[in-house]
């Protein structure tokens, strides 16, 4: 809408890209990074231990995102949560990303027992917050 | 007499013309044709060539623990353990395994005998392409592709 004095199409440009530069800092300030681990032992074919480690880094971490994964939120900025409600398709995930196996067996005196360890080490991982979903990337 | 040593001495011949059709010679015969370790080798080893992909398929197995809450808390355990194990298959096949054995013999007896088997990797990229969960069993059919490039070192 033009206003009297003439001048609506330069006040306009000027609003907008004022907002333009606020929003993009916002922006950046949502990317967060954290470190996840997970870990997981099965005994004799049966599950113990599993465990998920989630903290948020107190240094930057160095490296490329790879691999993305997208959750869809509604305005939550809390990962811990996030992942939460979506736990099996973020291990899923950390199974695709790749973890390191170890696995012993022992047949001591005929006797069978063996155990494997499935281990994610402590990853850095680039969390973008936006309005309608999370993405998640690991830093290589 | 004469006429019982006459009828041993057929005998004896239809036995010997009937001998390659027993099971002796046969089985005998069966270990000549049988192929070596090494043709063996040779045949059945897959290996890894350039500008190819590998597809290595396994089958896990995992068991529910008896302390769960219900059924689908026991099919997501299963499930985990099954993984893990398909995760150990496809390292054992892609690495190998290391055994160690050790037999203690006092007095001509076996007092104690130990195998270990042990196999460290990493493994990434593999793909779930069945789950089945039958009488507290469950089974993961996993498969990975490699390619001889995952192998190059820089």
């Amino acid at each position: 809408m033009r206003s009297r004095d003439g001048n609506s199409d330069f006040s306009l440009s000027v609003s907008v890209s004022v907002g333009f530069l606020l929003l993009l800092p916002s922006l950046a300030l949502n990317a967060s990074e954290f470190l996840i681990s997970y870990r997981y032992l099965v005994k004799d074919a049966v599950l113990y231990n599993e465990t998920l480690e989630i903290s948020k880094t107190m240094q930057k971490c160095k490296g490329k995102p790879y691999q993305s994964i997208v959750f869809q939120t509604r305005d939550d900025k809390n990962l811990k949560k996030i992942i939460e409600k979506n736990h099996r398709k973020f291990v899923d995930y950390i199974h695709h990303i790749g973890l390191n196996v170890e696995h012993h067996d022992a047949t001591i005196n005929y006797k069978y027992s063996s155990t494997t360890i499935l281990t994610l080490k402590t990853t850095c991982f680039k969390v973008d917050f936006n309005d309608n979903f999370v993405k998640v990337s690991p830093l290589k | 007499m004469k006429l019982s040593l006459v009828i041993t001495a057929l005998f004896s011949g239809v036995l010997l013309i009937a001998a390659p059709n027993t099971g002796r010679v046969q089985a005998f015969q069966d270990t000549v044709t049988t192929p070596t370790f090494s043709q063996v080798e040779e045949s059945q080893e897959v290996l890894l060539e350039k500008n190819k992909n590998l597809l290595i398929s396994v089958l896990g197995q995992g068991v529910a623990p008896m302390n769960t809450y219900s059924p689908a808390q026991a099919f997501a355990l299963a499930k985990r353990a099954a993984i893990a194990d398909a995760y150990r298959l496809v390292a054992e096949k892609v690495k190998g395994v290391r055994v160690d054995g050790q037999d203690i013999i006092k007095n001509m007896m076996v007092k104690r005998s130990t195998v270990r088997t042990s196999v460290e990797a990493m493994v990434r990229n593999a793909s779930i392409v069945e789950t089945t969960f039958k009488e507290g069993l469950c089974e993961v059919e996993m498969e990975i592709l490699i390619s001889h490039s995952q192998f190059q070192f820089q």
